[in-house]
C-alpha cells in the first residue's frame, strides 16, 4: 500500500480508497464465483462423494468411510504381487547402490559424481516394480502414458531440430503441415484414425501390406488397441510438442554452436553435447505436460475403443467415466478414483521434477 | 515455464533470425525432402478424410484403397436416354476395346459400342474393367447433413462456443485488469488462487459439477453446457501478463486527464491489447469447440448434442451400415471451423503456445 502524506489529509482519502478496493474486487467477482462453484468447491464435494456409496437398489446414500479407497486399492494394485516382489525390489535397490559405489571405486572418482546416475537407476527399478504390481485401469494408464510421452517427445525434438535449420524457402509450409493437428479435436482425431485403422480398407494396413507386413486388426486386437490409441494421441499432441521444442531450441545462443564448429564438432556431436543438454529445461517441461495430458485423454479412447477390447484400453479416466455414467452409476468409487488420478498426477510431476533438478542444465 | 516478454523473444518462434547463414545446398535438399515427407505423413489423416469425403459409396470401400476420389465414366449413346457406364473389355481375340454397359442379365453383361450403337456384345463380368476418372461427389455432404440433425448440432456448437468465448473474454479482461492495474488487499493471494486452479484436473471436478448442474435442472440446456466454463484461469493469467507490460505512466496520465479506471480499461487497455486478447480468443474458441467429456455427460437429448458428440453417435449408428463417406464428410464439417482459424491465425496461435507453454 502506498500512502503519501498528501493523500492522507484529503477528506476523500478513505472513501476513494475504499471505492478503488471495491472496484478491484468487483472486477474479480465473476471469475472467482465461477471458479469457486466449478473448481474449488467440487474438490471438497468430490472428496465427500468418495466417502459414500449408493445402495444398489434405491437412492439411499450411505457414508462408508474409506471403503471405496480400499476397494480401489484391490482393483488397481495386485496386493499379492506387491508382497511377492517387495524383497526383489529391496535387493535390486541395494544392488544398485553397490553397483554405483563399485563403479565409482573402479573409476577412482568420488561417489558424489555418480549421484544422478544412482537416482536414475533407483527410479528405473521402482518404476519396474510399480509396473509389475499395478493392474487394471492404473496399469493401462501407466503404459499408455509411457507409450505416448517418450516416443512423442523424442520425435518432436528431432523434428524441431530439423525445422529449426535455416532453410532458404518453404519453412512456413513444412511448419503448416506439421502443426495442423493442434487444432483438431479429440473426437475428430478418433474418427480420422478409425478410418485409417479400418480392418479392410484402412490405409495403415494397406501401406504395411505394400511392405510385406500383415497388419494387425488394430482396434479389436487386445495387444494393439492401446498402441492404436497411443498413435492417435501422439499425432494430436505432436504440433504442440514441436512448437515448445522449437521455442526451446531458439533460446539456445548460437555462440555455442559457433564454438563447437571451430572445435570441429559434427552435427550429431552438436546435438548430443549442446542441443540436448541445453534443451533439458524444455524437455522436462514437455515431460510434465505430456504426462498430465496423457492421463487426461478421453475423446480418442471413447471414439476408437470405448475402453475395449475387454478392458485393455480402459484408462483411469475412462474407468471413472464408466463407473460414474454407464450402467448403475457408482459415483462414490468413481470420485475416489478421480482423487487417485489427481494424486498420481501430483506424484509424477514431483518425480519428474526431482529427475529434472539433478539433470537439467540452465544456461 | 519461462515467460519471455521482450520483443526479441516474442518473435522467437518465427523463422530463425535473418542474419543466420542458410544451410549448404546438399543439406537443404535433404531437409526439404525429409520435412515435406514428414509433413505429408502428419497431415495425411486430414487429407485422407478430405479426399474420402468426396468419394461415391462404391469407391470408398475399394481395395486396394485409392487416394483420390474417382467415379466411373458415363457416355451418352444414341438410342439410350441415360448416359451409360463405360468399361474396358478384353475381347476373345485379345484386343482391348471400350464398351458401355446396357444391362446385366443371367450373369452376362450386355455392352454396346458407344461409337457404333448397332455393335452389341455380351461378356462375362470378369472381362470388364470399369473406366474411372477423378471426380468430386458432394453426395456424402448431403447425406451427412440430412440423415440426422447435423445443422442443429452445428448450431448448438456455434451457440455453446459463442457463449463460452464471449464470457471468458469479458471475465478474463476484467480480472486481469484488476490484477495488473488496480491495487487492493489480497491481490497476490487471489491471483495465486486463480492460477492454482489450473493445476486441478477437470476429471476431479466433473462428477460433482455434473450432479450440481443436473440438480439445477440445467442438463440439455445451453446454460448447462457452458456454465462451468464461463471463467478461464488461463485467460486471466495470459492477459494479466500482457496488461502488466503496459507502462504505468499511461494509467496515471489517464487519471489526471479525468478518466476513471473503467474508461481507461475500455478506451486504452483493451485497444492496446488487441493482439493478446485475440490470441486468447483463439485458444478459448478452440477449447470450447473441441469439448467432449462435458457435453457427452450433460446432454442426452439428440437436439442438444454439439457437433463433437453428434459425430460420435453418427459414427456408432453408422458403423454397421458403414457409411464411411458420410462419416468423413461430418468429420470435415466438424474440423473446418478450427482449420480455418489455424490457417488465418497460425502465427498468433503458435506464438501463444510458445509463450505460455499451454494449449489454453
Amino acid at each position: 500500500m502506498e500512502s503519501s502524506s498528501q493523500d492522507l489529509h484529503s477528506p476523500w482519502y478513505g472513501r476513494r480508497k475504499l471505492l478503488k478496493m471495491l472496484e478491484g474486487y468487483a472486477y474479480l467477482t465473476p471469475t472467482l464465483v465461477v471458479l469457486s462453484i466449478f473448481v474449488f468447491i467440487p474438490i471438497i464435494s468430490s472428496f465427500q462423494l468418495s466417502l459414500t456409496r449408493v445402495a444398489p437398489f434405491g437412492n439411499a446414500v450411505r457414508y462408508v468411510g474409506l471403503e471405496n479407497y480400499e476397494r480401489l486399492l484391490v482393483r488397481l494394485i495386485n496386493v499379492e504381487a506387491a508382497q511377492t516382489y517387495l524383497p526383489y525390489l529391496l535387493v535390486a535397490l541395494v544392488l544398485s547402490v553397490i553397483a554405483i559405489i563399485g563403479y565409482s571405486i573402479l573409476k577412482h572418482q568420488p561417489f558424489g559424481q555418480y549421484r544422478s546416475r544412482l537416482q536414475y537407476l533407483i527410479i528405473f527399478v521402482v518404476l519396474v516394480y510399480i509396473i509389475a504390481i499395478v493392474q487394471g485401469a492404473l496399469r493401462v494408464s501407466l503404459i499408455f502414458t509411457l507409450g505416448t510421452t517418450i516416443p512423442g517427445i523424442t520425435i518432436s525434438v528431432f523434428l524441431a531440430i530439423a525445422l529449426s535449420m535455416p532453410l532458404r524457402r518453404f519453412s512456413w509450409f513444412h511448419r503448416l503441415l506439421i502443426f495442423v493437428p493442434i487444432v483438431i479435436s479429440s473426437a475428430v482425431t478418433g474418427v480420422l484414425f478409425r478410418w485409417i485403422y479400418h480392418p479392410v480398407v484402412g490405409y495403415i494396413n494397406y501401406v504395411l501390406s505394400l511392405l510385406g507386413i500383415d497388419g494387425p486388426n488394430w482396434l479389436s486386437d487386445a495387444d494393439w488397441a492401446i498402441v492404436a490409441i497411443m498413435l492417435a494421441v501422439l499425432w494430436r499432441q505432436l504440433g504442440f510438442n514441436v512448437i515448445i521444442a522449437l521455442a526451446g531450441l531458439q533460446s539456445i545462443s548460437s555462440t555455442f554452436y559457433e564454438a563447437a564448429k571451430v572445435d570441429g564438432a559434427n552435427l550429431w556431436h552438436q546435438i548430443r553435447h549442446i542441443t540436448l543438454p541445453l534443451l533439458s529445461p524444455t524437455l522436462f517441461f514437455l515431460f510434465v505436460i505430456n504426462t498430465i495430458n496423457s492421463l487426461q485423454v478421453f475423446g480418442e479412447i471413447d471414439v476408437l475403443t470405448q475402453g475395449g477390447p475387454g478392458e485393455t484400453t480402459r484408462t483411469l479416466l475412462y474407468d471413472i467415466y464408466f463407473l460414474a455414467f454407464r450402467g448403475t452409476p457408482q459415483r462414490g468409487i468413481a470420485s475416489a478414483e478421480s482423487f487417485v488420478l489427481f494424486i498420481l498426477i501430483v506424484i509424477l510431476s514431483v518425480v519428474q521434477f526431482r529427475i529434472a533438478n539433478s539433470r537439467v542444465h540452465y544456461q | 515455464m519461462s515467460m519471455p516478454t521482450s520483443e526479441k523473444e516474442k518473435s522467437a518462434i518465427a523463422v530463425r533470425s535473418m542474419e543466420e547463414r542458410p544451410v549448404d545446398l546438399r543439406s537443404e535438399i535433404i531437409l526439404q525432402f525429409l520435412l515435406f515427407g514428414v509433413g505429408l505423413i502428419v497431415s495425411f489423416p486430414i487429407l485422407l478424410a478430405l479426399l474420402s469425403s468426396f468419394k461415391v459409396p462404391e469407391d470408398i470401400i475399394n481395395y486396394p484403397p485409392t487416394l483420390f476420389p474417382q467415379q466411373q465414366v458415363h457416355v451418352s449413346v444414341t438410342g439410350y436416354d441415360e448416359p451409360l457406364p463405360l468399361y474396358q473389355l478384353t475381347l476373345d481375340d485379345g484386343t482391348v476395346a471400350e464398351y458401355a454397359q446396357v444391362s446385366r442379365e443371367g450373369g452376362r453383361l450386355y455392352m454396346v459400342n458407344p461409337s457404333n450403337p448397332g455393335d452389341m456384345i455380351d461378356v462375362a463380368p470378369s472381362a470388364a474393367k470399369r473406366i474411372e476418372r477423378f471426380a468430386l461427389s458432394f453426395e456424402n455432404y448431403e447425406t451427412a447433413w440430412t440423415s440426422q440433425p447435423f445443422a442443429r448440432y452445428f448450431f448448438n456448437s456455434v451457440v455453446q462456443t459463442g457463449i463460452i468465448v464471449a464470457f471468458q473474454l469479458l471475465f478474463s479482461i476484467l480480472a486481469a485488469y484488476a490484477f495488473a492495474i488496480l491495487d487492493f488487499p489480497g491481490r497476490n493471494f487471489l491471483f495465486y488462487l486463480i492460477v492454482g486452479s489450473l493445476m486441478v484436473p477437470f476429471q476431479l471436478t466433473f462428477i460433482p459439477n455434473f450432479i450440481f448442474v443436473s440438480e439445477l435442472g440445467l442438463s440439455n440446456t445451453y446454460i448447462g453446457l457452458t456454465l462451468p466454463f464461463l471463467a478461464s484461469a488461463f485467460g486471466v493469467f495470459l492477459l494479466r501478463q500482457f496488461f502488466m507490460s503496459l507502462p504505468r505512466e499511461l494509467y496515471e496520465a489517464a487519471l489526471i486527464d479525468g478518466a476513471n479506471s473503467w474508461l481507461y480499461l475500455w478506451r486504452v487497455v483493451v485497444p492496446l491489447s488487441k493482439g493478446a486478447i485475440s490470441a486468447f480468443g483463439i485458444f478459448s474458441f478452440l477449447g470450447a469447440w473441441s469439448q467432449y467429456l462435458w457435453p457427452l455427460v450433460i446432454t442426452n437429448e439428440v437436439d442438444m448434442r454439439t457437433i463433437q458428440i453428434g459425430i460420435r453417435f453418427f459414427l456408432f449408428d453408422q458403423e454397421r451400415g458403414a457409411d464411411w463417406g458420410g462419416i468423413m464428410a461430418t468429420a470435415i464439417i466438424a474440423l473446418l471451423p478450427t482449420l480455418l482459424i489455424f490457417l488465418v491465425a497460425q502465427r498468433q496461435l503458435v506464438r501463444g503456445i510458445a509463450m505460455t507453454g499451454l494449449k489454453g
